[in-house]
């Protein structure tokens, strides 16, 4: 009896324990480099047997320097995520859910698509095959997917914006540099944050964040200062030395009250501003226009008292971050990027940048730098087969048409394709792109995909994007293949990262995307084929690190003390490499993760500085803008935001990172909205209610959070969540507020303008019984 | 003997989390779904904690993110509670956590002041293939007991036995906790407290250190570095 | 049948049979139990998980039964303990039915303690590798040692009945045989008998004071905010004894009504009681207000975090509905005649201070759980369908295992009515006499 009973309570306790059998086998280190952001982290893969079991940054890497991020962290969720196509999928029902595709095998996959394709090319249409990419690394994946396209003769080689185009547009327009600006941090002294997501999802997450440990304690004595202008205490703004709360849409307004206070006092670079910088005066401009000069329109139109009513600023704070700005060593002022699908307004970037000129930070050490390009060698050009009528067919979404600046419009591509015109696309290739969730117009992108007869997606797990397509193709994991990625944007050296497989084998049938096109190419045409001179990933790796070898400059990525000894031997003029030869280079570099210059020569005015007057141009013709309209009676400025964990739309498919969305209010697996207790209040929104936000284009559901910790009259919402791909952690989570973001265009980029939305807010029931 | 403590520099962290996951990833934390998110049921051994106070005008609110791990008291109020001796303090300043032995009592979890353990209300679950990416070093929890953080004591062991096969002593930096290794902004130091060359003793001295809860009698052996002035 | 064996023949009448109440009771009580039982397996099964229970709420209805079982647990042997050697002589009809909660009840309260357990197999473990510096283990220790001198202060004066009742009845000679011990009423078993229930008596005090004293240091050795006081020792005693009258004053009227007993418990047992009830309300007032006043004063932020939650937030019903039921109704009830010494007046008292009692321990264990020292997101800890299941089915099983106890022995001591109407009447008269100044006879 008692005998009895201990054997039931025996069975009833062994279902306490999880039966998980120990990984198996040999331990060994593999070096990688992680792309779940554009950070471009060099990563060690600990792995027992076949397995991979951990993931710390690579201590020799310039950018990771040893460390990771929590995205970084969760990658091993992401590699052996239980929603991960079991190999290439067709679709066989209905557009928009997982349950219409069927299994089916790479080469019927590449031969279906192949055989359109090529179908096509005969057809003479090759411009009706469109490339989206998007993702966040810079590995070989996409470079080859471009190549791909435009051998086969397509102009349509659309990039999803990754929210450095702003910042890099202001830099092309004042500075003449097609660049992201890097921004030099560890050096900096005071930095003053113009709503940017400086320590959240910055573009190189790991390196911004290192740099910030450096700036505030790693120089003894010397602790830097951190001043953020924003409507909403964010995580940046909760490590600020000081939040300073502004007027939804007024950072830029701010940036220049400040730079005006900074003039009328003369507390300028005199030297610098006078020698490297035009457009404080009146001039005549390259083309002979005459452009106002910036002391002017400040002293016109962003005098203290007009700032201070308009960003609701006191001004003696304006007057003493002025005071502080032009007296702390080297100050760096950071326009509004708030992640991968938030650029921020190309008017602020430039107010930002209008502040570093005034300092003389340009180029020099803790201000704006700009990167060399990495000397990899150009590859072969294709043969000469494309039709030069080809080559004459405009581009679908018409960039640099209206905007010159602007190198693809993915919102226009959307439009483009549903009104057929200037032609029909017949076929869209999706690299690591879900436009249909991430963008700033998804339900555009979603009712474009529907028109298109042919939809390939190509990724890691099943997004928003892939359920409307034709063909999902299951692309690898990062650790389940070799790469070379290049400097991650906002990193001010050049860094060529590789990467060796981790896994000896996928853990699914997945294929690296440069394969996918390397086997493309060769179904489609033989010239294709030769635009792609490469067996395969590994060769093709071997050709870069051959052209790096010959470019006889840098080094292997190393210590600390390896660093210091390049930088002052090229500082004299020496390059002493450590390596004799091409195949040395390629041992050595993979052994320790690539290869880098750690050298750079600051005040070279010749490379960043390339406009037609050889000057920084304030162009403060554009600074000019009308100040942003108030809303209509009862709305709500829309605040969006990326945190960290499911920037650039991806991230929330793991649960470790659903888990962390936002540390301020403990927020996790679901979409919050804040609200100024004060406005709450008036709107009769309790804390933790359910709300709903509404815009002229459509309305999500979003459970309030009642907070001081974002300015009255305002709502913000964070954007990742509310998706319906993406896996079972993912999908159903949350809302997609981007769908809320109206149809506007930044004035002198051309950007989608995601920060002009005007919402209402009003209380509703929990919505689908969940409560 | 050393005394293992950890060092957190609050002017450093930026509250990216990167600490938090790390944690996960490195003791085989099972991950949790939203429902049990909602019912405040997710293991986590490391969080941070955030202390929101308005600002001295009363207008402007500041928050500060506080990464909280098990503080290793000195003095642990949970210790001395346990009816079983399944968490215990050792010489080396680790607050352990003895799977097989704890009933599942949870006098612990409330005698902490800090917060800072964690219950196994159900099996630990992993959605194949997810169970591959599990560590060999740290065992899975039964349902039915507590964890907490460990200070990794697990790598200790590893460097510990390296140093034995290769016949040399135990160097400081070679036992370094998974989140204080990820930490981009290196706010987290880890080492030895005794040693007065140590790197955490070295910053334990600082004007800036305090420890959490000081007045409680627990004697943290994690210290924290109150944020600094422009220049200090 | 001698005289005297017919004298108390209401007392034997509910163990000679089972009427359609009891089978009622049987009924209802292994319903509920059964459910319980389900509800066990189901939380063995699956874990914790299916409790409402979280992080930082890891105590809830479990701890609170615990406590509230065991502070009943305090009605009987001590008050009837306390009665014994004041030689209430009113005392004698109604010791048994308070000592037989004791006992039962403190099963129950141990059996919470198993059910909150996260590995009740390893319950073992607290013996094998017991830990004297946890108040868990003192706990262990005072209510283990609680229940065998409650049995044996239970036993001891159920022999002179039991060996009636094996007299009587020759068919359950196989329980009661053994059982009486060969009682045969001789004066020196008297003799003994009587010197072992006062020395039980006595040994039993101090140990029912420190079961549950030392169940309030299970709280009150931990730093946490107002639950580390001084006074939660006297003051868990107070609230045990006020919650164990009440459930004496239940357990009576009940007996009263199924066996028709209204002449041995009569209005004036009620009413006894019921002053005791009314001066532990007072007291247990006066302990509230002492435990709450220090905190407000002292303002120590994390226990006023804590006070507020209890007073104006989260638990603000809960707290103002305890202080009705506690103090408000009863002292209201019981501090007039007319209706203390009623039944109705005293039962209605009884249940409100049952319900405020159990509301006081809830607050005690969840409100300290709910505000944490240190700011996290606290979720709302609501009790699961499994938790409130098993608290019916203890109940119930209560009920009716006090049913059957009913039903194998006399719940009403039938030697010690006799003797205090054969012997006390004139005992204690002369003892009255003893009192006062010697008459001056007439001359
Ligand atoms: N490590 C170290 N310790 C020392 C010394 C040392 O050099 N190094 N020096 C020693 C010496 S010489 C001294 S005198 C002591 C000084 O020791 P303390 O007397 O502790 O000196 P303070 O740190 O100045 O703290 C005085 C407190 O009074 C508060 N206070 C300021 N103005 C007023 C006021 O008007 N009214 C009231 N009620 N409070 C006010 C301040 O905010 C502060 O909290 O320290 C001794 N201890
Ligand atoms: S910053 Fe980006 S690249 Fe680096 S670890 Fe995080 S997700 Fe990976
Ligand atoms: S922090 Fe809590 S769990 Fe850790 S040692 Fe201290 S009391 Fe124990
Ligand atoms: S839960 Fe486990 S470790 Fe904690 S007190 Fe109980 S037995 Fe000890
Ligand atoms: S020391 Fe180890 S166990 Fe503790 S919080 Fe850090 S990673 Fe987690
Ligand atoms: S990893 Fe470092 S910077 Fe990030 S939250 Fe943790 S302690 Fe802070």
């Amino acid at each position: 009896m008692g005998g009895a009973a201990g054997t039931g309570l025996r069975a009833l306790f062994a279902s306490a324990e999880s039966p998980i059998a120990p990984p198996r086998g040999p331990e060994r280190e593999v070096l990688s480099v992680c792309d779940l952001c554009s950070g471009g982290c060099g990563v060690r893969v600990r792995m027992v047997g076949d397995r991979a079991v951990r993931l710390d940054g690579n201590p020799l890497h310039p950018v990771s320097g040893g460390r990771l991020c929590p995205r970084g962290q969760a990658a091993l969720q992401a590699l052996y995520h239980p929603d991960r196509p079991p190999g290439p999928l067709r679709r066989s029902g209905p557009r928009g859910a997982l349950a219409s595709f069927q299994r089916a095998t790479w080469d019927e996959a590449l031969d279906a698509i192949a055989g359109r394709l090529a179908e096509l090319r005969r057809a003479g249409r090759p411009e009706a095959v469109v490339l989206v990419t998007g993702g966040g690394g810079a590995g070989l994946g996409p470079r080859v997917a471009r190549r791909f396209l435009s051998a086969y003769g397509s102009p349509n080689d659309v990039a999803l914006h990754r929210g450095d185009e702003a910042a890099a547009i202001a830099l092309a327009l004042t500075q003449g540099v097609r660049a992201v600006p890097a921004l030099d941090l560890a050096s900096a002294d005071y930095v003053l944050s113009l709503g940017s997501a400086l320590l959240e999802a910055s573009s190189a997450p790991v390196h911004a964040t290192r740099a910030f440990g450096e700036f505030r304690r790693g120089r003894p004595g010397r602790r830097g200062k951190l001043v953020h202008v924003e409507p909403r205490l964010s995580i940046t703004a909760a490590s600020a030395d000081e939040w300073i709360a502004v007027r939804p849409g007024t950072e830029g307004v701010f940036a220049l009250g400040v730079a005006a206070a900074i003039l009328a006092e003369g507390l300028h670079a005199r030297s610098f501003v006078a020698e490297r910088v035009l457009g404080l005066e009146e001039e005549r401009d390259a083309a002979g226009r005459m452009r106002p000069g910036l002391r002017a329109v400040l002293e016109r139109r962003y005098r203290l008292e007009e700032v201070e009513a308009e960003t609701g600023v006191p001004g003696d704070v304006i007057l003493r971050v002025a005071r502080e700005f032009s007296s702390a060593g080297a100050s760096l002022a950071v326009g509004p990027r708030k992640g991968p699908l938030l650029p921020g307004r190309t008017s602020d970037h430039l107010a930002a940048g209008v502040l570093n000129a005034l300092a003389g930070v340009v180029d020099a050490p803790g201000g704006v730098l700009v990167a060399d390009e990495p000397p990899l060698p150009a590859w072969p050009a294709p043969p000469q087969t494309v039709s030069a009528a080809w080559r004459e067919r405009p581009r679908l979404d018409g960039a640099g048409a209206a905007h010159p600046l602007l190198a693809s419009d993915p919102e226009r591509l959307a439009d483009a394709i549903r009104e057929g015109a200037p032609y029909r696309a017949e076929a869209l290739l999706l690299l690591e792109a879900d436009p249909a969730f991430a963008s700033a117009d998804p339900d555009a992108f979603a009712a474009a995909l529907d028109t298109v007869p042919l939809v390939v997606s190509m990724g890691s797990l099943p997004d928003d994007t892939a359920l409307l397509a034709d063909w999902i193709l299951p692309t690898s994991h990062f650790l389940e293949r070799g790469d070379l990625h290049t400097t991650p944007p906002g990193v001010p050296y050049p860094v060529v990262s590789l990467a060796r497989p981790a896994l000896p084998r996928p853990v699914n049938d997945a294929r690296a995307a440069a394969e996918v096109f390397f086997a493309l190419a060769r179904r489609v045409a033989p010239d294709l084929a030769a635009a792609l001179p490469w067996r395969d990933v590994d060769a093709l790796v071997r050709f870069e690190v051959d052209g790096l070898f010959a470019a006889r400059r840098g080094a292997v990525m190393g210590t600390p003390f390896d660093e210091a000894f390049v930088r002052m031997m090229e500082r004299a003029g020496w390059w002493a490499p450590g390596y004799r030869t091409a195949e040395e280079l390629w041992t050595r570099a993979h052994a320790a993760g690539g290869w880098w210059d750690p050298f750079y020569d600051h005040g070279d005015f010749r490379r960043v500085l390339r406009t037609a007057s050889g000057r920084l141009e304030l162009r403060a013709d554009l600074l000019e803008a009308a100040p942003a309209a108030e809303g209509a009676e009862g709305t709500l400025a829309l605040l969006l935001f990326e945190p960290l964990p499911i920037a650039g739309g991806t991230g929330a498919e793991l649960p470790f990172l659903q888990a962390i969305l936002d540390p301020g209010h403990d927020a996790h697996w679901e979409t919050w909205a804040e609200l100024h207790p004060d406005t709450a209040a008036r709107l009769g929104v309790a804390h933790e209610d359910w709300v709903r936000i509404e815009s002229p284009r459509a309305s999500i559901v979003a459970r309030a959070r009642v907070t001081s910790r974002v300015v009255a009259d305002a709502v913000a919402v964070p954007v990742g969540l509310g998706r319906k791909g993406g896996g079972r952690w993912a999908s159903g989570v949350g809302a997609n507020p981007l769908r809320l973001v109206e149809r506007a265009r930044d004035p002198i980029s051309g950007l989608p303008d995601l920060a002009a939305t005007r919402v209402r807010v009003a209380r509703v029931a929990a919505p689908g019984g969940r409560a | 003997m050393a005394r293992w403590g950890m060092v957190i520099d609050l002017d450093r962290c930026t509250g990216c989390q990167a600490c938090v996951v790390a944690c996960q990833v490195e003791n085989n934390v099972p991950p949790a779904g939203p429902v049990d998110a909602a019912r405040g049921r997710a293991i986590s051994w490391l969080r941070l904690v955030p202390m929101q106070s308005t600002g001295p005008r009363g207008t402007r609110p500041a928050l500060q993110l506080v990464p909280l791990p098990c503080q290793h008291c000195g003095r642990p109020p949970c210790t001395r509670v346990c009816p079983v001796r399944a968490t215990q303090k050792d010489e080396e300043g680790f607050v352990a956590q003895i799977y097989p032995r704890c009933i599942g009592c949870r006098y612990c979890t409330t005698a902490c002041p800090y917060t800072v353990r964690d219950f196994n209300w159900r099996r630990p679950e992993w959605a194949a293939p997810l169970e591959r990416s599990l560590s060999p070093d740290v065992s899975v929890r039964p349902r039915g007991v507590v964890e907490k953080c460990t200070f990794c004591h697990h790598r200790l062991q590893l460097a510990r036995d390296r140093a034995r096969a290769e016949g040399r002593p135990l160097q400081d930096e070679e036992y370094v906790p998974a989140c204080v290794q990820t930490c981009p902004a290196l706010a987290m130091s880890f080492g030895d407290l005794d040693d007065p060359r140590s790197e955490v003793a070295r910053l334990g001295r600082s004007q800036r250190a305090f420890r959490l809860l000081e007045e409680l009698g627990t004697e943290p052996n994690v210290i924290y570095l109150a944020k600094g002035e422009w220049g200090a | 049948m001698p005289e005297l064996e017919r004298q108390d023949e209401r007392l034997f009448a509910p163990i000679a049979r089972a009427g359609r109440g009891f089978w009622l009771l049987a009924v209802v009580a292994g319903g509920l139990g059964l459910a319980g039982l389900a509800a066990w397996l189901v939380q063995l099964r699956r874990g914790l998980a299916v409790t409402g229970l979280n992080v930082p709420v890891y105590w809830g209805l479990y701890i609170t039964h615990f406590v509230f079982f065991i502070g009943i647990s305090h009605a009987g042997t001590l008050i009837s303990a306390i009665l014994r050697l004041s030689r209430a002589e009113w005392r004698r009809p109604i010791t048994r039915a308070a000592e037989v909660i004791t006992v039962l009840v403190l099963f129950f309260g141990m059996g919470c303690v198993l059910l909150d357990l996260g590995r009740p197999d390893r319950a073992a473990f607290v013996l094998l590798h017991a830990n004297f510096r946890s108040p868990l283990l003192w706990d262990v220790a005072s209510v283990t040692t609680y229940l065998t001198a409650s049995t044996l202060y239970l036993y001891l004066p159920l022999i002179p009945d039991i060996a009636l009742l094996r007299d009587r009845f020759p068919g359950r000679r196989w329980l009661y045989g053994p059982l009486s011990l060969r009682w045969t009423g001789t004066p020196r078993q008297h003799r003994i008998l009587e010197r072992a229930i006062s020395v039980m008596a006595i040994v039993v005090i101090p140990i029912a004071v420190s079961v549950h004293t030392v169940v309030s240091w299970v709280f009150a050795m931990t730093v946490q905010p107002m639950w580390h006081s001084t006074i939660f020792g006297p003051y868990f005693v107070v609230g045990a004894i006020f919650s164990g009258i009440a459930a004496i004053i239940l357990a009576m009227a009940v007996v009263r009504r199924a066996y028709r007993l209204e002449a041995y418990l009569k209005p004036v047992h009620f009413n006894n009681l019921g002053l005791l009830l009314l001066v532990m309300s007072l007291l247990w007032f006066y302990f509230t207000f002492a435990e709450f006043l220090t905190t407000w004063y002292g303002g120590d932020p994390s226990h006023l975090a804590v006070f507020v939650s209890k007073t104006e937030g989260r638990f603000a019903l809960s707290f103002w509905t305890m202080v009705i039921a506690c103090f408000v109704i009863p002292v209201a009830l019981l501090a007039s005649r007319r209706t203390r010494a009623t039944v109705w007046g005293t039962v209605v008292a009884s249940i409100s201070v049952e319900v405020g009692m159990w509301l006081e321990r809830f607050l005690i264990v969840v409100p300290s759980l709910s505000v944490p020292r240190l700011p996290m997101t606290a979720a709302p800890y609501a009790p699961s369908w499994v938790e409130w299941s098993l608290f019916a089915a203890f109940v119930a099983l209560f009920v009716f295992l006090y049913a059957i106890f009913t039903k194998l022995f006399p719940i009403v001591s039938i030697w010690e009515v006799r003797e205090g109407r054969e012997r006390s009447v004139a005992e204690v008269s002369r003892r009255v006499e003893s009192y006062l100044p010697a008459e001056e006879r007439a001359p």
